[in-house]
């Protein structure tokens, strides 16, 4: 998964990294990216869902490093002792590691892989929960095109991505939406350092 | 565990508000936490030509500022053993390096359902320090009782 071409602010990155996940997780969203599926091109004939490129076996590492991420200091989240000793028997994971789950799985060739679009823009999100994610699960998730539109001179792309633990419970189910370049010239601007939005 | 029962929750309730300032090393550890890894969030060199938001630096990412705001409710909703079930959020203005962020919640909707599926809506925003907004989100809560 990581890559050798690295770009110039990734030992600012690497600064933070903690897990064994953060380095394995390449920091560079250029590489690939101009096989990047691009709004344009995206096949709505076809709405069969795919599994991401990846699976995520969560540690106790992962869930307090996303909540440090987000600057929450809740010892359900953060302190595994205090968790433990808790109702919840464990850490409780912050709704949003939703997030880290979703751009690990998603991986950079297969579908889904434009929500790592350099230049793309996020106009909000939307999240179901069915069950907590627990230390020791491994999440694989699917998804598919949900809907595809222009709005105000601006192109969104929606994916509906279910995530499921091993035994495939159904865990949470999201609507990735993002506001895309809508072709792959656009997204060849944007790599180029070169605005690729018309709006 | 502090338990909260459905019965005693009044809508109108404002929950305490979790305040942030952030700046680029925010940006670099939230990409970090969450794998994404978007120039726009951490390459200040490529983002004064790109401007994905029309201007030439960093933002933080939209996962962030709905991080920040879903903690108003987990800091809540959490000890009282309460379920997070569904949030919706919408990113109006982008987040700037240096600016203080100031997520406020206030519990909107009360819906009688039944034992175990009664729940609550919480209605958050997210402000800067001039007060302009940059999101909203809605929390639906899940009561056990």
């Amino acid at each position: 998964m990581k890559e050798n071409k690295l770009p110039t602010y990734h030992h600012e990155l690497a600064k933070y990294f903690k897990t064994e996940k953060h380095h394995q997780f390449s920091t560079n969203f250029f590489t690939h990216a101009e096989n990047y599926e691009v709004w344009d091109e995206i096949d709505f004939s076809n709405l069969e869902e795919v599994d991401g490129e990846n699976t995520f076996t969560i540690k106790a590492e992962d869930l307090t490093f996303y909540a440090e991420g987000c600057l929450d200091d809740n010892p359900y989240m953060t302190n595994e002792e205090f968790a433990k000793k808790s109702s919840y028997g464990g850490l409780v994971p912050h709704p949003l590691f939703t997030t880290t789950i979703c751009f690990w799985c998603v991986g950079t060739k297969g579908k889904g892989n434009w929500i790592r679009t350099p230049g793309a823009r996020n106009p909000g999100q939307y999240i179901e929960y069915y069950e907590d994610f627990k230390v020791g699960e491994t999440i694989h998730i699917k998804l598919r095109p949900y809907d595809r539109y222009e709005k105000r001179g601006k192109y969104y792309l929606q994916y509906k991505i279910n995530l499921y633990n091993q035994d495939n419970v159904l865990k949470a189910s999201t609507i990735s939406t993002l506001i895309l370049p809508r072709t792959r010239d656009d997204i060849r601007r944007f790599l180029e350092g070169i605005r690729g939005l018309q709006d | 565990m502090e338990m909260i029962s459905f019965e005693s929750v009044k809508t109108g309730t404002v929950l305490p508000p979790v305040v942030h300032t952030v700046n680029q090393e925010t940006f670099w550890k939230n990409a970090v936490a969450s794998f994404d890894y978007n120039p726009v969030h951490n390459d200040p060199e490529w983002v004064k030509t790109a401007m994905p938001f029309k201007i030439p630096k960093t933002v933080g990412h939209g996962m962030m500022t709905m991080s920040f705001m879903t903690s108003v409710v987990t800091n809540w909703a959490v000890p009282a053993m309460l379920r997070i079930r569904k949030i919706t959020s919408k990113f109006t203005k982008p987040v700037e390096q240096e600016w203080t962020i100031t997520c406020t919640g206030v519990i909107s909707e009360k819906h009688y359902i039944t034992t175990g599926k009664n729940f609550v809506v919480i209605d958050v925003k997210a402000e800067n320090q001039n007060k302009e907004l940059v999101a909203l989100e809605q929390v639906e809560v899940v009561f056990p009782d």
